[in-house]
């Protein structure tokens, strides 16, 4: 699909680049509602029990309070409305730290804070939940079907007998996802319908949410968020924050902004949960996978459920007759864990691909050919083909270009001055699938010029889809650049998918292809005429003199794309430099090599695969949120204690696309990029770390501690 | 935030008299870290007196007195300004380093020399309120000593509080032997030598420093140094930049040949002020700058350190980072 002729394919800047550089861009509490109140959410100080009493009387006679809000004068909401999580004020259980159990509305946001600031909560304590490790014994089995025991063939009965063998259990921490735009809304009513300026990576999924969660129909809530600061996945199901608003400002007759402090977003939207996984893998002396266990224990939110699918890549990344996959969970006074990056396939990917390196190294085998030795040829975990599967081009075209054979196979041996210098590779994939999508596409003739607009309730996190659904139409209608203007971001537009789980291009721009290849059918039915060639909706706008026309596609995903297997795959490089003195960490170089389908756009495709390996190296190097055992409380609040990866820890990074047409995966043969490139990634480097030090650290993040 | 009397003041004497007879007042100069502890309502001052405006700026070189030769600082000039004068790059790159591995371009824009000396411990159990905090609520208990320890002190901190002090800056110069010079509301002037400046928690850790209610920092004084060519500030931390040292290590040397007749090291992250690794200066000061020489004196100093539960690792840590420090001041980055 990467015609040299077309704008898809091309690398052009984003268009929405400059509004967001000199501050155009209105982010969802950036709207100039006129007469706005301001509320301040109060927390929970106990991490688990009963409310007792709270005494609002001072924080009521505060200078500028409008209202303050709590279980005892909250209205009756739907707490089973799809919200994901997060408190609603309904009743005075507390189940984890920093639960909101208030809002305050005053004039301003600073009188909101000092009246917060004001309130006095008697509690009824009891023993937090909150020890992972002392929990960990106690996991049961989860809830979700999905998260079954799966067992294919006799792993365990392999590994007894295998000649070599790695078993091992890999630590990951609490994450959070943190994106730069806290989660912030207003709510604005006009009789009993609701405006939500508010983030939203699923626009139509937050308005039933809210609509459900308010007791409402859906009809009577619109969200409106053409612009998004990151989310990754947070920002996906809506969390209590988004209603509390909308309760604040029906209580006080004002619209209200509610915007959460960076503090608050610990407690607030879903992390990503802490996970113990013991991976088993046996191989015959030449490499060949004979056994793969893959035992993952986590936790969930003390009322709710949601386990990261951490089993997934062990699923379908080798070829190996036997195959265990184990999933326990244990409840824990913390908020709901929630899709975080790369979900499950992150964290899991850590584990397996660590396991494979320790496995190259026992079996003295570059840790590439293993990889490629067990390439499976079908998907192994359903028998369905491959749509198509580019993981061993990704691990010989980065190998070339990232020099793999400068590394050291013995660890430990490439000093440089007072650093120790190593090589990684890891191997990683995701899903690929499409959602039903609807799309409305206008054309508008003036003189001899026409314009196209198309319309949908897609998101843009950020990542491009503005940019992306503008070059596809332009293609799509023979028109140019300027002339297309893609509105999104409203859920009073056609419905859509979310921007989550590397749906979005996919499901977006094959509704708008399919949209602008209709309108263009219209357009010559219409005329009556027949053509040899199948003119453009531009040629037919103007040959028929037509002024306005518009139509609308509701695109639905392939049935014949059930019959295979649709994933990205990728391989990532890394070269780390460990000091050897203090063990501090500096990645000199990244690659990451991605089979992703059609890439619309290199230059954000390039973007987006760079941020998710930056997080990957957050994962493996410096990200960690943590809890006080005896209390439940974050310790690290902020980002001076949450430490995201700088520019100082990263130095080159390069990212490569291979070439693949799979258009049994969608009709454009879009694969979606946003969650793969965090795949792998923390592994590549934990394997440089061992190739450079001869350490194998299976707790992540590694600090410097780790290596001392 | 909690709402306050703000007033400017034009010059120092103003500023001592407005602030004169209010316990609950303080001053403001940079607010990189005070606004922070009062947006938490961690710090609840009644009233600021904002002396970003005065004249306390310049930086230039001491013509009489003890120190002459010396440079004397202006306690409200701003970090950045500080690291990077001549006078400091030439006579002092160990203050100039230091400085410039804390905090970030912005903050060290804005954050004053003075300022830098009373900002505050970091320990998220002072940042949380409802958390027990000795240092921030007297009586309530530490909740770090028996909490997540893990960047807490080693050396020096009591059972009332295990916080570490949070500067670069003061590393150094608690390293060059710099002097603070305050004014108090009477004009008076003193001296106070840097290691009296912060105190060790002992019973009274809501006490960060020896500075008397209502005494204005008016200046830091560097004594002249001979440790300019030989000096190197190492800080070791969770990533390579914007972030608070789990360790750090200031040295400077004066070499005869191979021979050591001065050394100063000074450490952070270990303790509630900079801490003087005094044992292994003195076991230094006249040998052989050799690894074994340089490896028994990081030795003999971390053996007295009392780790916590969660951060056994910066003894071992502190025993390297010595010796990579001293070894980076004598042979350059290596």
């Amino acid at each position: 699909m990467q015609d040299k002729n077309k704008l898809t394919g091309t690398p052009i800047s984003r268009i929405d680049g400059i509004a967001k550089v000199t501050g155009k861009a209105a982010y969802s509490t950036d709207y100039p509602v006129k007469d706005l109140a301001y509320a301040v959410l109060f927390k929970s100080t106990i991490a688990a029990g009963t409310i007792l009493n709270i005494d609002t009387s001072v924080a009521e006679k505060a200078p500028g309070v409008l209202a303050v809000i709590t279980h005892k004068n909250a209205p009756k909401l739907n707490v089973n409305g799809g919200l994901r999580g997060g408190s609603l004020l309904q009743s005075p259980e507390v189940e984890f730290f920093g639960q909101h159990i208030g809002i305050v509305v005053a004039e301003t946001f600073e009188q909101a804070r000092h009246a917060s600031h004001l309130i006095s909560v008697d509690y009824d304590k009891k023993e937090p939940k909150v020890d992972f490790e002392t929990l960990a014994p106690n996991a049961v089995l989860p809830k979700e079907k999905d998260k079954a025991d799966a067992s294919r063939g006799d792993a365990k009965a392999a590994l007894s007998s295998a000649a070599y063998k790695v078993e091992e259990t890999y630590s990951t921490p609490i994450e959070h996802h943190h994106p730069l735009e806290p989660h912030a809304t207003i709510a604005e009513w006009n009789g009993d319908r609701v405006t939500l300026y508010n983030s939203s990576q699923i626009v139509n999924g937050a308005q039933t949410s809210a609509a459900n969660t308010l007791n409402i129909k859906p009809e009577q809530v619109r969200i409106v968020t053409p612009y998004i600061g990151g989310g990754f996945g947070s920002k996906g199901g809506q969390w209590a924050n988004l209603v509390l608003t909308a309760i604040a400002a029906k209580q006080v007759n004002r619209p209200v902004k509610l915007a959460l402090t960076r503090q608050q977003m610990v407690n607030s939207v879903g992390l990503r949960q802490q996970n113990l996984q013991k991976v088993s893998l046996a191989a015959t002396q030449d490499g060949k996978l004979t056994a793969l266990a893959h035992e993952i224990t986590t936790h969930a939110a003390i009322k709710s459920e949601f386990v990261e699918p951490c089993g997934d890549c062990s699923k379908i990344m080798y070829d190996v007759p036997n195959s265990l996959i184990t999933y326990r969970v244990v409840p824990m006074n913390v908020i709901l864990p929630t899709y975080t990056r790369g979900p499950g396939k992150s964290t899991g990917s850590f584990a397996l691909e660590s396991a494979m390196d320790e496995l190259a190294h026992k079996l003295k085998m570059d840790p590439i050919e293993l990889r490629i030795k067990n390439e499976p040829a079908r998907d192994p975990s359903n028998g369905k083909p491959w749509s198509s599967r580019k993981a061993v081009e990704c691990l010989q075209v980065g190998a070339k270009a990232f020099g793999w054979e400068k590394r050291k196979a013995e660890p430990g041996q490439n000093l440089q001055g007072n650093y120790l210098i190593g090589y990684g590779v890891a191997a990683g994939t995701y899903p690929a699938h499409q959602r039903p999508t609807s799309a409305v596409v206008k054309l508008k003739r003036t003189g001899n010029e026409v314009t196209a607009t198309i319309e949908l309730a897609a998101a843009d996190l950020g990542t491009g889809t503005y940019t992306i659904l503008t070059q596809t139409a332009a293609d799509a209608l023979d028109l140019p650049l300027t002339n297309v203007t893609v509105v999104i971001g409203d859920s009073d537009l056609p419905p859509a998918a979310g921007a989550v789980g590397s749906v979005g291009a996919a499901s977006y721009a094959n509704a708008v292809n399919d949209a602008c290849q209709k309108i263009t059918d219209e357009l010559i039915t219409r005329s009556g005429k027949q053509f040899f060639a199948r003119p453009t909706a531009s040629q037919m706008m103007l040959s028929e003199k037509i002024t306005e026309y518009k139509t609308r596609v509701d695109a639905k995903p392939l049935e014949s794309a059930e019959a295979y297997s649709a994933h990205s795959f990728n391989a990532n490089f890394a070269e780390v430099a460990v000091n050897r003195f203090t063990g501090m960490v500096r990645v000199n170089r990244f690659l990451a090599v991605t089979g992703a389908g059609t890439i619309l756009n290199p230059k954000t495709a390039r973007s987006q695969i760079i941020g998710g390996n930056v997080w990957g190296i957050g994962m493996a190097l410096t990200e960690e949120s943590i809890l006080d055992p005896r209390l439940g409380n974050f310790v690290t609040r902020s980002f001076a204690d949450y430490h995201v990866p700088s520019n100082l820890d990263i130095g080159d990074m390069d990212a490569i696309f291979i070439r693949e047409d799979d258009q049994k995966a969608n009709k454009m043969g879009i694969k979606g990029i946003g969650e793969v490139g965090i795949v792998g990634v923390a592994a590549a480097v934990a394997n440089a770390i061992f190739n450079a030090t001869g350490k194998r650290v299976r707790e992540l993040p590694i600090t410097p501690d780790k290596l001392i | 935030m909690r709402p306050f009397v703000y007033n400017r003041a034009s010059d120092p004497t103003t500023a001592l008299n407005m602030l004169s007879g209010k316990p609950n007042a303080k001053f403001l100069a940079g607010g990189t870290n005070l606004l922070d502890l009062m947006k938490e309502d961690v710090e609840r001052p009644a009233e600021l007196v904002d002396i970003s405006g005065l004249a306390l700026t310049t930086i230039k070189t001491i013509t009489s007195g003890p120190n002459q030769g010396g440079v004397s600082i202006g306690g409200l000039g701003k970090n950045t300004d500080a690291a990077n004068h001549p006078l400091i790059r030439q006579q002092y790159p160990l203050l100039t380093q230091a400085i410039l591995a804390g905090a970030s371009g912005q903050i060290r824009n804005m954050a004053t020399n003075g300022g830098n000396l009373l900002q505050r411990t970091r320990c998220p159990y002072f940042y949380e309120v409802s958390m027990p905090c000795n240092k921030r609520e007297p009586g309530t208990g530490c909740g770090a000593l028996e909490g997540i320890n893990r960047l807490h002190a080693i050396f020096g901190w009591s059972e009332k509080c295990v916080a570490v002090y949070p500067s670069d800056m003061a590393v150094a110069l608690a390293a060059l032997d710099a002097i603070v010079k305050v004014r108090n509301v009477g004009g008076q002037e003193r001296a106070i030598a840097f290691a009296d400046f912060h105190r060790l928690p002992g019973d009274t850790p809501h006490q960060d420093t020896n500075l008397a209610p209502g005494e204005l920092i008016t200046a830091i004084e560097l004594p002249p140094s001979k440790l300019a060519d030989k000096a190197y500030y190492l800080k070791v931390r969770d990533r390579a930049s914007y972030a608070f040292a789990l360790l750090s290590v200031a040295v400077g040397l004066e070499m005869a040949g191979n021979r050591i007749t001065q050394v100063r090291i000074a450490m952070g992250g270990v303790a509630h002020k900079p801490w003087r690794a005094l044992t292994a200066e003195k076991m230094l000061v006249g040998k052989e700058a050799t690894e074994a020489n340089v490896r028994l004196a990081a030795e003999a100093e971390m053996a007295a350190a009392k780790p916590l539960e969660h951060n056994k690792f910066k003894v071992e840590l502190g025993k390297r980072s010595i010796v990579l420090a001293l070894q980076t001041a004598l042979n350059g980055v290596g």
